[in-house]
């Protein structure tokens, strides 16, 4: 039996981080959570995960894009999927908000909150299972 | 004695005159600068961003009115009176409507002129303010939306994504009851922020940082468009959607996906009073000035005395099934819209026989 696959949950709501976790665990995967951009960065380094879904809009609007800068820049981060969270509908007509033109690849963006099947499926695609 | 000393700066070519202001001024405790032609006045003035600057009308060189232009256009706040020989309504009318506050004819008493300065200087702390306390009003505003935006829905996302876990790590358990209520949970908490996300809108659209586009269209395609969206529900309900659009209809400008929303908008309306078997129209005319749309439906319809107020937020006809509830903002989200496109749109109605709004655009 091969081990666990590890996904890497950042955001700053408590709550969100642990429903979000109950899902991918029942999908199977072992969840690693950080509350905060420094520690998703750090966490990331030192687990290795397989995927990481990172929230967009943290302490500041933004601060989501640092951390997903910092984790492409690894040389682990390079090729790993990463999903990013928001819970505003970013393809929407009445957002002005667009990221940077240099702004590393993304995934997937996904709109809070997410269906589990939604969630699960999204994850198995992205890490070919 | 003030602590800071407002600056005064005399413009005006008579020596006596500078050195008498100067000292009346003074006395009470201003700050004087002079200068005695206008471009050496406008340079100090530029330098030293006088409160007020008292201006000879008649000067060699810079003519006073001249120096009025150019100071009230650079110095922001700065308070001009004109002082002139030969006060004439004309002259001060001309100086006032080039941004001067007041102005002084000569010969003039060191105590007019002081009470002068006070008037301005006075007129200039309340300018000042009263856009303090605008600019303070209109933070507060922006910084109350950004805060319902993401305090409020945060919660009701949350939420949401624990009964997604829910259904995940137990819903095999649950008979069919328990996903019902789980079900309701979930719809009432998506219409709560649904109600949120209409609000913020309306905020938007009164604080003017709700995004629009100009762009040169044709309600042809937003009707073809909104009808198309709606004519799964229409086919549902058993009511039959038609247009009428006429092939030359005039373009107008505005903003694509906001006019798709309050055509949806007004059609799902009339879906939701209109019984089985009866008919929705959206019909497109113009004229000269303005392009038309009529959407009337054979639904059960407004009664009079309500009409007037249904553009009103959160205003509800009663009576009406608890079912039919949506945020209570959409109509007035559409006049909003329609207003923010230099349109009208009003309603008549007739109980039992079905309503109709009249959408008006001025054309491109």
């Amino acid at each position: 039996m091969s081990a666990k696959k590890k996904i890497l949950l950042i955001d700053d709501d408590k709550d969100f981080l642990y429903a979000t976790k109950l899902i991918l665990e029942k999908g199977g995967y072992e969840v690693f959570l950080a509350e905060d951009g420094k520690r998703g960065v750090e966490m990331w380094k030192s687990v290795s995960p397989d995927l990481a879904i990172i929230d967009m809009m943290m302490e500041t609007w933004g601060e989501g894009f640092e951390v997903l800068k910092k984790i492409r820049a690894t040389d682990t981060g390079k090729d790993t999927p990463l999903f990013m969270l928001s819970a505003v509908d970013l393809q929407g007509p009445y957002q002005s908000f667009e990221p940077p033109p240099e702004f590393p690849k993304v995934n997937k963006v996904l709109l809070k909150p997410v269906k589990a099947d939604d969630l699960l499926g999204y994850v198995s695609s992205a890490l070919g299972k | 004695m003030m602590a800071h000393k407002p600056l005064i700066l005399i413009i005006d070519d008579e020596e006596s005159l500078r050195d008498g202001c100067r000292q009346a001024l003074e006395k009470s405790g201003y700050a004087v600068l002079t200068a005695g032609e206008g471009s050496e006045g406008i340079k100090i003035a530029r330098e030293s961003k006088p409160e007020i600057a008292f201006i000879d009308l008649k000067m060699p060189g810079i003519s006073g009115m001249e120096i009025i232009e150019i100071l009230s256009k650079d110095i922001p706040d700065i308070v001009l009176i004109m002082i002139t020989g030969y006060a004439t309504i004309v002259s001060a009318v001309e100086a006032i409507q080039k941004g001067a506050y007041d102005y002084l004819p000569k010969p003039f008493s060191p105590d007019q002129l002081r009470a002068v300065a006070r008037r301005g200087l006075d007129h200039r702390n309340l300018k000042i303010e009263a856009r303090r306390l605008r600019e303070e009003k209109e933070r507060m505003e922006k910084s109350f939306i950004t805060f319902v935006s993401h305090e409020m829905r945060s919660p009701l996302v949350v939420i949401r994504q624990y009964i997604e876990s829910l259904k995940a790590i137990a819903g095999d358990r649950f008979d069919k009851d328990v996903t019902d209520i789980i079900e309701r949970c979930s719809v009432r908490i998506q219409s709560l922020e649904g109600l949120i996300e209409h609000w913020l809108d309306l905020s938007r659209i009164e604080d003017g940082t709700f995004a629009q586009k100009k762009e040169t269209l044709n309600l042809s395609r937003i009707i073809a468009r909104s009808a198309e969206e709606m004519a799964p529900i229409c086919k549902e309900k058993g009511i039959s959607l038609e247009t009428s659009v006429p092939e030359d209809l005039p373009s107008i400008v505005g903003d694509e996906e906001s006019l798709a929303r309050v055509f949806i908008n007004i059609i799902g309306n009339a879906t939701k009073y209109t019984p089985e078997g009866g008919k929705i129209m959206v019909a497109a005319r113009n004229d000269e000035y303005y392009v038309t749309v009529n959407i009337s439906d054979t639904g059960v319809g407004i009664p009079h005395d309500k009409l007037p107020f249904i553009f009103e937020p959160f205003f509800r006809v009663k009576g009406k099934e608890e079912k039919h509830r949506g945020s209570g903002l959409g109509l007035t989200f559409c006049k909003k819209i329609i207003e923010s496109h230099g349109g009208e749109i009003c309603a008549t109605s007739k109980e039992g026989e079905g309503t109709t709004f009249v959408l008006k655009f001025p054309n491109q």
